[in-house]
């Protein structure tokens, strides 16, 4: 009998603070790699490396977040990433495109595809899991006829940067001051806006104390990456996208309708809400992610591979599950996805710095998988529905 | 001791103190049809649960007697096997499985190693279909590729396999048509002269006056009496279904009521899985302002389909003609009915009115929530205030309103969809069992809401299967049976009576 309440309280204390729970996970990671790479693991430079590892999963997983929680899956992605940064590579080597165009195409290119598979999902009700299982053949086939199966080089220095470069050192202490600035006026806006509303405010240490927290993450983040070269531009992206896919989901009626999907369809098509084109949108927005995913791996390799991003819809998928998305739809965090991508990158930079075997990485990055889906049902949070 | 076949004394079965079943006798003899009959609600299908053992021997109380001997049956299985089988109002078949298989499921004949004796199966249900008069059936072929009357007696042909003695049959011609339901009396027929007893719980009352032996009828979850069919006709098993007083559980307010404002005209809808059945038949009503407009009928009369149709969600094929304060409207969505001025509130509260895993605040904005919204981004502190206010208004009890809704009691979920439904501030409301596992004290205050509504110069439509209710709220009544219209009535003095008799009564009359 008592055992009962305990367990309860663990229960909800693992729901309601998950986004502990993975930090707590990556600090036990982070400490182990530190402790047994000799600190090597903990270095500035292998912290920006790491960062930029997971920026492509990250990317990825951003915009598969969307599709898990609307209850659907996107098995293309991988595919659709070596196609567009294939298409990317032929255009600037062997057609001299200029970078601004280059780029433009890829991006309507990824959301043109996108679209059709949302089309198809959507409109034509075909499973999105047949859908995109057809993508993730036939646009890895596209790109195998493309590039002839070679390998094709970067000439354009500019487009390499989109991979490779980092931001100056002065404009990182610039962006991290304004993205502070930016996190407090929207707190004091809503305590205005709930004043205005006759609502209840919280205190006033409460808010204060929460952005001293957020600043003292700021400065340590940013402080850290400019002791090697500064942030790199594929990480800034991602916290770009970090930022408006949250706000997305939390703040637009966009992203209320996305969870509202995943949870109970019917009873949102029933309160006169247009759930095609919701869905239609969630793989335009994949779509996107993959042509920035795309253009990110071939400027980091500076040549587009036809192997290139092979098998990365599964590390995004994972990463969304192991940042306490539910695969029953419904629940789901932008957060928690990149979290779920970081996991996933310490993990393979940490044993491949060891040294491991990669059949190990294999291993040990499929048991993570299934120990945080296993946690989350166990502690109740995707529980009865 | 007893000559009865079967034999239930004094069965009490209360769910969370609320008695569903208190006191029920019902005896069968060998070899006869007994017809069980009392309105939406009475018990009727919680007693045969409890015969059949999905409430398990010691979760009710009273005795059963079969053959002579106690049954104390803990599983469905044991019942099966004792010879109790009951066909569920939606079959359990398997519709990609062969007929054979379907037959068989769970009691396969096997050869050793647990391989299927496909052969034996086959020759044993091609007998069976000849005994049920169905020897053109390829039992080989999956269930899919027969309709609704053949379905149901595979389902008969399944429970003869078993040995059925007693075949309890839960509204067996509900989905059916008029020739197939000839064919399935007559197989009841025949199964009485090879000694087969039948529990039949219908609505149609004609069907029951043509094969029963005796009638049962109950009430509240008690018995009102047993008397052969003999002895009576439909009228008075109406009476005996019936037979109580309306008290005062209706705050009925008057109200001013306009001219006509919205009208329906030919709603026909297709069944989804049979479409040469009519589940909505050529409907046609018109609605005033400020009026409420009950619609009665038994279940799976088409009250819902008709509402459906009028919503534009109808999953089947379906036309409707809407006119709307003289002008006619072009519905094909929700999202049409919404912005046109109608709305619904479902009647499967689970399935099709809360998104359960969000906040309750968020399930009552849900219809208007582009209304709190600038460039797509949410005003949240004017949604909130906005959020509070309808919680207030309709007394939601909730922790706070970030709570997910499945948390909440249903009557709470049932205020929260109807609250969702109001602020798109509705011209024509329709409620669909609007009162549906909903306590008491729920109850009373969503009737008063209506009142309040209704007098704002809303126009309601209520279905309801509680015919209190339906008397006790509405202005006007629509009185539906098998799809058609069966009755207009003002509701003036109207008794249940006259509802049930004409959602009961047959086709050949309204046609004379």
């Amino acid at each position: 009998m008592t055992t009962t309440p305990t367990s309860k309280k663990l229960q909800r204390f693992f729901s309601q603070y998950k986004i502990l729970t993975l930090l707590f996970a990556i600090v036990v990671i982070w400490a182990f790699f530190g402790q047994i790479s000799d600190g090597a693991f903990l270095t500035p430079r292998n912290f920006s490396n790491l960062l930029r590892q997971m920026a492509i999963t990250g990317m990825l997983a951003s915009g598969m977040v969307f599709i898990i929680i609307s209850g659907e899956i996107d098995l293309s992605v991988g595919a659709m990433l070596g196609l567009l940064g294939g298409v990317a590579a032929i255009m600037d080597y062997t057609y001299h495109v200029p970078m601004a165009v280059t780029v433009a195409t890829v991006i309507v290119l990824g959301v043109l595809i996108g679209l059709w598979n949302g089309y198809l999902v959507a409109y034509a009700r075909v499973p999105s899991f047949i859908v995109t299982l057809s993508g993730f053949l036939a646009f890895r086939g596209i790109l195998l006829g493309i590039t002839k199966g070679t390998t094709v080089p970067l000439e354009s220095p500019g487009l390499v940067l989109i991979g490779q470069g980092y931001l100056p050192i002065m404009f990182g202490n610039i962006l991290a001051i304004v993205v502070f600035v930016l996190l407090a006026v929207l707190a004091f806006k809503t305590r205005a806006g709930r004043a205005q509303h006759g609502l209840a405010i919280a205190p006033m240490w409460q808010d204060t104390a929460k952005l001293a927290a957020v600043a003292v993450m700021i400065a340590g983040f940013v402080i850290t990456l400019n002791q090697y070269e500064g942030i790199p531009v594929p990480v800034l992206v991602t916290l770009i996208i970090l930022g408006v896919f949250s706000f997305m989901a939390n703040k637009m009626v966009f992203g209320r309708r996305i969870y509202s999907i995943g949870s109970n369809i019917e009873a949102t098509r029933l309160s006169g809400v247009n759930v095609r084109a919701i869905k239609l949108v969630v793989f335009a927005i994949m779509g996107l992610m993959c042509a920035f995913a795309g253009l990110t791996t071939t400027a980091r390799l500076s040549a587009a591979s036809p192997s290139a991003g092979n098998l990365g819809e599964l590390d995004a998928i994972a990463s969304c599950y192991i940042g306490g998305a539910s695969s029953r739809g419904g629940v789901g965090t932008v957060y928690g996805a990149l979290i779920g991508a970081l996991i996933m990158a310490s993990l393979d930079n940490g044993m491949s710095m060891l040294g491991v075997d990669s059949f190990w990485q294999m291993i040990v990055k499929g048991s993570i998988l299934l120990l945080a889906v296993w946690v989350d049902v166990v502690s109740g949070a995707g529980g009865d529905r | 001791m007893s000559n009865y076949l079967l034999d239930m004394r004094g069965i009490v079965k209360d769910f969370n103190g609320v008695k569903a079943l208190d006191g029920i006798d019902l005896k069968v003899q060998a070899g006869e049809i007994v017809g069980l009959c009392g309105e939406n609600g009475a018990g009727k299908s919680t007693l045969m649960k409890v015969l059949s053992a999905v409430y398990p021997h010691g979760t009710w109380q009273g005795e059963i007697f079969w053959e002579g001997k106690e049954l104390k049956a803990q599983t469905i299985r044991e019942t099966e096997e004792a010879g109790i089988v009951i066909i569920h109002q939606e079959l359990m078949l398997v519709p990609q499985l062969s007929v054979a298989e379907n037959i068989f499921m769970g009691n396969e004949i096997t050869l050793p190693g647990g391989l299927m004796n496909y052969a034996a199966m086959y020759k044993r249900a091609e007998e069976l279909m000849a005994e049920l008069k169905m020897p053109d059936v390829n039992v080989a072929l999956p269930v899919y590729h027969y309709g609704g009357g053949h379905q149901q007696l595979i389902e008969i042909a399944k429970a003869i396999n078993k040995k059925a003695k007693l075949l309890i049959l839960d509204e067996p011609t509900s989905s059916l048509t008029k020739a197939e339901t000839a064919i399935l009396l007559d197989i009841i027929r025949d199964l009485k002269r090879k000694n087969v007893a039948c529990v039949m719980i219908s609505h149609k009352l004609d069907e029951v006056a043509a094969v029963c032996d005796t009638v049962s009828v109950i009430r509240d979850g008690t018995h009102v009496g047993t008397r052969p069919m003999s002895e009576m006709d439909t009228n008075e098993i109406i009476t005996m279904m019936v037979g109580r007083e309306i008290k005062n559980l209706f705050p009925r307010e008057e109200h001013p009521i306009g001219e006509v404002f919205f009208e329906a005209r030919n709603v026909t809808c297709l069944d989804v899985n049979n479409p040469a059945r009519k589940r909505v038949d050529n409907i046609s009503f018109k609605l005033r302002k400020g009026e409420i407009l009950g619609i009665a009928g038994l279940v799976g009369a088409g009250r819902t389909e008709l509402a459906m149709a009028i919503f534009g969600c109808y999953p089947g094929q379906y036309q409707a003609e809407l006119w709307l304060d003289g002008k006619q409207i072009k519905v094909t969505s929700p999202r049409d009915a919404v912005t046109q001025g109608i709305c619904l509130v479902p009647e499967d509260r689970k399935r099709h009115g809360i998104v359960p895993l969000q906040g309750v605040g968020a399930n009552i904005t849900m219809a208007v929530l582009q209304d709190y919204a600038k460039y797509g981004s949410i005003d949240a502190e004017a949604e909130m205030a906005q959020i509070q206010k309808s919680i207030a208004r309709m007394r939601i009890k909730t922790a706070t309103p970030n709570l997910p809704i499945k948390g909440l009691s249903g009557g709470n979920q049932q205020k929260a969809v109807l609250s969702k439904m109001l602020l798109p501030r509705p011209k024509v409301l329709i409620l669909d069992e609007p009162t549906r596992g909903v306590d008491v004290g729920a109850k009373y205050e969503i009737y008063k809401l209506m009142f309040e509504l209704v007098k704002d110069g809303l126009s309601i439509i209520m279905v309801s299967s509680e015919l209190p209710e339906v008397l006790g709220i509405s202005d006007r009544v629509l009185v539906i049976g098998e799809g058609q219209l069966r009755g207009d009535f003002i509701n003036d003095g109207l008794t249940q009576e006259q509802v049930l008799t004409a959602a009961l009564g047959q086709t050949a009359e309204l046609a004379a």
